[in-house]
């Protein structure tokens, strides 16, 4: 079972986004913010990292980078996703790619799963 | 005292980017400070915040817009795309956008003030907006917590030197709590019958006096636009003597009344039914200022500017070349709908960027009955009248009177209108002699000799002629169904 990280601080869209992921058949953990997200791969490393950009504490560019710095991480896949938008952040990551929200399940499922085979490439 | 005791030099204001609203808080928002935006669930809080943010980030400034359970960013930021202020190149780096929900939930208010002093330094912003401060009262232990959060958010907007806006859809009630705060601004809507308008009053503003009462406002693409009451920024000076400059009419026999004729600067009420020719002879004003050189303004609530041109077209009086090359402005406002000082700003706004000189409003009462604020219209006109003779502008104001012919003398005026006009003109018709005849007579002229006979007035296509006096006695004439022994004119 594959594992994905949901990280956003809109509480609404985190549970929201877990529970489509479970049922969709992954197993799924949440942070609310990029250091807790940081603490769960600390416990837990995941398949996938789906990161809102703008969040309190530590944000999305910043839990990227500190991702891709990690060894430990490398394989990890990462998808952004936020309310900004995304051309213009896809023109400053454009190795990373982005959801733009406000977005549809196919569209998220697609994503996901097209961010989860491309790791394996 | 060395330099550096110097006390800091104020901070200029923070503009809040909502036309009218920094005029009406003396300036905009005092640096530092901690204000209140309160009102019912679609007031227009969470625009008004929007706008400030887009506003100053377009002037560089970074802001912290906070929401604690509001609706989600990504419907936010989609409500406001179609709106004139927004601007995607400003996210996120000048509008950056988090939710303090969870924090709040987890850690309660001490976690949510640390969480919005990190995030304010992380960002370094200028400006934070706490939306949903109701939440933020309803995990406080007790109305001392709450005190103590915001007062802690007090000391760090000093310290750090950020400016905070919360907003609270309280309603109607103002929290005592809400009193330490520097400011606080209400926002609601009002209904009466199917109208509905929006209204903003700054019930509390530490700093500068602001400009009291009631304002309204409307929310457009451009988004929310405030109009600052007319009376409550009306100039206070003397308007400037506009020395012996008079002016006319342009018709010889109207003039032939006042040979000195108005004094520039002054206003006129013309009080008459409708179809007396209150129109034409604002309108031959204006057709004589025009061919004075002046600038001229035409607001009117009845024909629409194609049917007024070729109306006034008919009585010999052309202004259409005059609106083609913009030396007249037409400002036409169907009488539906209307809030007085949004036509006011209107008004004014094109008196002082063309600098116009002679304004002609027809009429007051359509204004007056469009507006749900009729009982203001005595002081409206007072303030409006004053600005006018500021800004050096001869104004005529038509005012219908309900009642075609009879014996009443109908003013639908309070004392105010025609005690603040310095002359006052009177059209009515009479049924004489088995005909319906138009008659004038002027009820006074400030400090200018007038003939006050009653005198009967004729349209052609030459325009308005002034008949000369009856020669014969008239009873009642005044009352519109006059009789006499014999007939004619002199």
């Amino acid at each position: 079972m594959e594992t994905v990280l949901v990280v956003d601080d809109e509480q609404g869209i985190l549970e929201a986004l877990a529970d489509l992921l479970r049922e969709e058949g992954y197993r799924v953990v949440s942070a609310s913010h990029g250091r807790e997200a940081l603490e769960r791969m600390a416990e837990l490393r995941p398949d996938l990292v789906l990161t809102d950009w703008m969040m309190p504490v530590l944000d999305g560019p910043a839990l990227i980078q500190r991702i891709r710095a990690e060894p430990a991480y490398q394989g990890v896949a990462l998808l952004g996703m936020s309310a900004v938008d995304v051309m213009a952040l896809r023109r400053l990551y454009p190795d990373l790619p982005f959801l733009q929200k406000p977005f549809d399940i196919e569209t998220l499922l697609r994503q996901v799963r097209k961010a989860l085979d491309a790791r394996r490439l | 005292m060395s330099s550096s005791e110097q006390p800091a030099r104020p901070d200029a204001r923070v503009s809040t980017g909502v036309p009218g609203l920094d005029s009406v808080l003396g300036g905009g928002l005092v640096p530092s400070g901690v204000y209140i935006v309160v009102g019912e669930p679609g007031a227009g809080k969470t625009l008004l915040a929007n706008q400030l943010c887009y506003h100053q980030a377009h002037g560089g400034a970074r802001c912290l817009y906070v929401t604690l359970l509001a609706e989600s960013h990504a419907r936010m930021l989609a409500n406001m795309r179609d709106m004139a202020f927004f601007d995607s190149a400003m996210l996120p780096e000048g509008v950056y956008y988090v939710s303090g929900f969870r924090t709040l939930e987890e850690q309660g208010l001490p976690g949510l003030l640390e969480l919005l002093r990190r995030e304010v330094r992380n960002h370094n912003a200028s400006i934070l907006v706490l939306d949903g401060l109701v939440q933020a009262q309803e995990a406080a232990g007790s109305n001392r917590d709450f005190k103590k959060f915001i007062h802690e958010l007090q000391v760090s907007a000093g310290l750090a030197r950020f400016t905070v806006l919360m907003l609270t859809s309280d309603g109607p009630v103002i929290h005592p709590e809400y009193t330490m705060v520097d400011g606080i601004l209400e926002l609601r809507e009002r209904t009466a019958g199917v109208r509905s308008w929006r209204e903003l009053q700054v019930r509390k503003f530490r700093g500068s006096p602001t400009l009291s009462g009631v304002h309204n406002f409307r929310v457009t693409s451009a988004g929310l636009e405030v109009f600052p009451r007319l009376e409550a920024r009306v100039r206070r000076s003397p308007p400037p003597d506009p020395g012996a400059h008079r002016i006319h009419f342009g018709i010889h026999s109207l003039d032939a009344l006042f040979p000195e004729g108005l004094a520039a600067g002054s206003t006129t009420l013309v009080l008459g039914p409708p179809g007396v020719g209150k129109t034409l002879m604002g309108s031959s004003l204006l057709a004589e200022g025009l061919r004075q050189g002046e600038p001229c303004l035409y607001m009117g609530f009845y024909e629409p500017p194609n049917r007024l041109l070729s109306k006034v077209s008919s009585a010999g009086i052309d202004l259409k070349g005059a609106v083609a090359d913009g030396r007249l402005n037409i400002i036409w406002q169907p009488p539906a709908e209307c809030i007085l000082d949004v036509l006011a700003d209107q008004l004014l706004t094109d008196v002082r960027k063309r600098k116009v000189k002679r304004v002609f409003v027809d009429g007051l009462s359509a204004m007056s009955q469009s507006t749900p604020e009729s009982s203001r219209m005595s002081s409206f006109f007072a303030a409006l009248t004053q600005e006018l003779r500021c800004e050096g502008t001869t104004t005529f104001f038509g005012l219908e009177t309900p009642r075609l012919f009879g014996p009443v003398l109908d003013v639908p005026l309070e004392s105010g209108p025609s005690a603040v006009a310095e002359n006052l003109f009177f059209l009515r018709h009479v049924e004489l002699e088995g005909r319906l005849r138009r008659l004038l007579s002027i009820f006074k002229l400030r400090d200018t000799d007038y003939d006050p006979t009653l005198r009967e007035f004729v349209i052609s296509r030459q325009g308005i002629e002034v008949l000369p006096p009856f020669s014969v006695n008239v009873d009642t004439l005044l009352t519109g169904l006059a009789r006499h022994p014999g007939g004619g004119h002199s």
